[in-house]
């Protein structure tokens, strides 16, 4: 028998199997302008929805009712429609850890979806996050 | 595509002693309720809770789960 080197050893090129879930090829990070403009919106607002819709007209329910909290609120925000291309949703959830839509950042930080921000409308932290 | 009693057990099969109760609540078979209780949470914010259950489905949320509606708590 002919001694080879650890055999166990699976080179990656071997088997060539791309995730399931990337459709489009991720940039591997060395520029990206969607991921940055994403960044620079969220660092250069203080409160900011990524939403379905637009405010006036929301396309799903949970970016509805997370606008209605703000709007009570009156509290001034700055919204992004993740609608028009596919790559703002992906690019975000990248940046934030959190898969679904809406997103509410306040002060550069991640408040959390409809759910939390349901939640803490509810308790009164909200306001206190937004400030 | 899962029903509520798959979700429900693959959350409680991931999250050591977590109780979890799972409902559809639009009868889609696609937009789901949890409540999920587990002593995981404790000491940690909202949003690391909500991530322990998101990790559980990755990519299936927003696919074929296209919402999971989530609430988290601490036993008491």
């Amino acid at each position: 028998m002919s001694s080879q080197t650890s055999p166990s050893r699976e080179l990656p090129m071997s088997s060539p199997q791309p995730s399931p879930v990337a459709e489009a090829p991720t940039s591997g990070g060395e520029t990206n302008p969607i991921r940055d403009a994403i960044s620079e919106a969220i660092a250069e607002h203080k409160v900011i929805l990524f939403m379905k819709g637009t405010p006036e007209a929301p396309a799903c329910g949970f970016s509805a009712r997370t606008v209605a909290a703000l709007q009570s609120l009156d509290v001034p925000f700055a919204a992004v429609d993740v609608l028009p291309d596919p790559r703002i949703r992906e690019e975000l959830s990248a940046i934030s850890d959190w898969p679904t839509i809406p997103q509410l950042f306040a002060h550069g930080e991640l408040v959390g979806g409809c759910d939390i921000v349901t939640e803490m409308y509810e308790s009164g932290e909200l306001a206190e996050a937004l400030q | 595509m899962p029903s509520p009693d798959e979700i429900k057990q693959r959350i409680e099969a991931s999250i050591p002693g977590a109780q979890a109760e799972v409902e559809d609540y639009t009868g889609g078979g696609d937009h789901f309720r949890a409540t999920v209780t587990a002593a995981a949470f404790q000491g940690r914010s909202r949003i690391q809770q909500h991530r322990l259950i998101y990790e559980i489905f990755g990519s299936e949320i927003g696919g074929a789960i296209h919402a999971l509606s989530l609430k988290t708590q601490s036993p008491q």
